[in-house]
């Protein structure tokens, strides 16, 4: 979970994933719907140092264990997302972990539902990032796309608007930052140092138009009433949940198997 | 009863990012402002209200949850708190009405 924000001025706590967002702040309801299903069994914060002190205080009140890792980021995404790894590196050497996610604390109403389909997809084909189709932004390569994958739901040639969560493989992906590391390389996003170094296919699920970036002030606000919208609540239902587990569990064994 | 935190934000006026001011009404969002060229954005009066008490709905139903989170981490210190906290609540909530009926 990338925290580190953008802001550190005038002595104040600046950093916008700090901020209350409907009785919490904002990055405690990322945590709180990442780790809705069971399987998700560590959750590693990456903050500024200065922010360390008000996150364990948040973290205290707002959030339940299991214990969130909190480390210190980098000066980039990618120096953030390597110190993450580096915690995990011993679990994931030990087999307690299989697939890595990925997030932008400041979405935080990335649904449990979404961050189940990429680990899903992840297990299933090595990695997932969660789309929309929209004008902007980027165009989607064609190795991405597989029409005939339920996981790859964007026509071919799109322009889409990429959202995290996303999820690799934490071997291939623990492999890849270490490489990187060793070349000085600085990619753009977790995608890009996928791409540079391992031949994992990255699959496209679809994104969810709530899942809104706070960026600008209005996006408070949006976030806010989008959450009053669901009544607070954007985990799975229970059911449905279930029978997803179970998906899921199927999917994690295949990779390990593989 | 309002509250300010302060954060950096994308300004559209200015185009980058500067602090921002952000007022709070109880848990509810009432307007944020861009310390620099100064652009309020506000929630509008008649939102306001149907907004707060949809908010007060869902405190209170979450209220046993919290409190018990609270209890499980502090027994003693949350015991001893509680009495003070039941009596502060009216008048908390009877504030946070008041400001945002009397908002400017």
């Amino acid at each position: 979970m990338l925290a580190g924000g953008d802001g550190q001025r005038a002595g104040h706590d600046t950093n916008k994933v700090l901020v209350p967002l409907a009785g919490r702040r904002v990055f405690t309801w990322s945590i709180r719907w990442a780790r809705e299903f069971p399987r998700v069994t560590h959750t590693v914060l990456v903050v500024r140092e200065p922010d360390i002190p008000t996150v364990r205080q948040t973290l205290e009140r707002e959030v339940d264990g299991p214990e969130v890792l909190v480390v210190t980021g980098g000066d980039s995404r990618h120096g953030s997302e390597w110190a993450a790894l580096q915690a995990l590196a011993g679990p994931i050497e030990g087999g307690e972990i299989d697939v890595v996610v990925i997030h932008d604390a400041a979405r935080p109403l990335a649904s449990s539902r979404l961050f189940y389909d990429v680990i899903d997809a992840a297990a299933r084909h090595g990695g997932a990032i969660p789309v929309l189709e929209q004008h902007g932004l980027t165009t989607l390569a064609h190795r991405l796309q597989d029409d005939s994958d339920e996981a790859a739901s964007v026509a071919d040639g799109a322009v889409v608007a990429v959202q995290t969560p996303q999820a690799f493989l934490a071997g291939p992906l623990l492999r890849a930052y270490r490489q990187a590391a060793a070349d000085g390389f600085v990619g753009t996003d977790t995608a890009s140092c996928i791409e540079r170094y391992t031949d994992l296919p990255v699959r496209c699920v679809p994104g969810d138009a709530r899942n809104v970036k706070i960026t600008f002030p209005e996006d408070l606000f949006v976030a806010e009433r989008l959450l009053a919208k669901v009544d607070y609540d954007l985990s799975e239902h229970p059911r449905e949940g279930h029978h997803r587990l179970a998906s899921l569990r199927r999917s994690l064994r295949r990779a390990e198997s593989g | 009863m309002t509250r300010t935190e302060h954060a950096v934000f994308h300004c559209e006026s200015c185009d980058q990012d500067t602090l921002h001011d952000l007022h709070y009404a109880g848990r509810l969002l009432e307007s944020t402002r861009c310390t620099r060229c100064g652009r309020v954005i506000k929630v509008a009066q008649r939102a306001l209200l149907p907004a707060y008490v949809h908010d007060l709905e869902q405190r209170i139903a979450s209220k046993p949850r919290r409190m018990l989170r609270r209890a499980r981490r502090d027994p003693v210190g949350y015991a001893l708190l509680l009495p003070r906290a039941v009596l502060r609540q009216p008048g908390k909530f009877l504030r946070e009405f008041w400001s945002l009926v009397r908002r400017p």
